[in-house]
């Protein structure tokens, strides 16, 4: 296979396009341990012989490391104090 | 006597059992306790669901006052942490609705699909290798949050439910009255958004 031709009909370990975008639809399945065994192995097959597919599960699993740890603000005083007023003004009754 | 076909619902104690409990029986003055444990997480999920930090502050106020508003018919079927998010979601929702933003963009999977060519015999980049602390920083942090809110907000409702505050799919499904399916679906496409946009950043940033 040379770099001209490489594609993802190929991507190194001699399977299909086909087969790839399977995968592809089910990395996020896979990170959130949502698949059966079968089909776990299958992907962890494939992605050791894949390096785009490899490289596209990492990615994936660290943005979602990233968006798990993506800032936690604390509430502005001003607004803390603007939500305690608005408690006290409420009618003493859910009934509203 | 009840059937097997209609058995009583289960009730769920969690945490917040008692304090609810407690509320519904007339003592509103622990409105107060329930703000105080929930106040900093619908701030930071409103943060993530609105553009504008005022806008943000507005859903906090308004989740507060239709929970204070409905909280009476809550049946313990449930966590209660769920059922607020249910109604902060379905506010977030409403307020949508009711601006003039354009109808948003639906995410396809074609979309994100490897570019034959460019990305097909890729290695893992280092930013994906590295230790989590080693990158994190304040910047990133921001290009994290801001990538969020490009996202159109029924993929970004699922993502801030799942993965950051870490609803599992049932339960988001349960938030947003969607199927689990639907929850993967739109899940999936909003973490290869958020990939695309973290590449990008990477590549032009490192």
């Amino acid at each position: 296979m040379t770099g001209n031709h490489h594609d993802y009909q190929d991507c190194g370990g001699g399977h299909d396009h086909k087969h790839c975008l399977e995968m592809f639809k089910k990395l996020s399945e896979y990170l959130d341990n949502e698949l059966d065994e079968l089909t776990c192995r299958e992907i962890e097959k494939h992605v050791n012989d894949c390096v785009s597919c490899h490289s596209c599960l990492q990615t994936l699993k660290r943005t979602v490391e990233f968006c798990k740890e993506a800032g936690n603000k604390p509430v502005p005083k001003d607004f803390s104090i603007k939500l305690k007023e608005m408690i006290n003004n409420m009618p003493k009754t859910t009934n509203l | 006597m009840r059937t097997a076909k209609n058995p009583s619902p289960k009730i769920i104690k969690d945490n917040d059992y008692e304090l609810i409990q407690a509320i519904n029986s007339g003592r509103f003055d622990l409105f107060h306790e329930l703000v105080k444990r929930y106040e900093r997480k619908l701030y930071n999920f409103s943060l993530k669901m609105c553009r504008d930090p005022s806008d943000a502050e507005d859903l906090v106020q308004e989740t507060f006052l239709n929970v204070f508003r409905y909280v009476k018919d809550f049946r313990y079927e449930t966590k209660f942490k769920n059922w607020l998010y249910r109604i902060a979601s379905s506010t977030c929702i409403k307020k949508r609705r009711k601006s003039k933003f354009a109808p948003e963009r639906e995410l396809s999977l074609e979309e994100f699909i490897p570019k034959e060519g460019i990305e097909t015999q890729e290695q893992v980049p280092d930013w994906a290798l590295m230790p989590l602390d080693k990158l994190l920083n304040e910047e990133l942090s921001e290009t994290i949050n801001q990538a969020i809110l490009s996202l159109p907000e029924k993929y970004r409702l699922v993502m801030v439910l799942r993965d950051v505050e870490g609803f599992s799919t049932e339960e988001t499904a349960q938030i947003l009255n969607l199927s689990p399916s639907n929850v993967k679906v739109r899940l999936h496409r909003a973490r290869l958004f958020l990939r695309e946009k973290l590449k990008g950043y990477f590549k032009n940033d490192r």
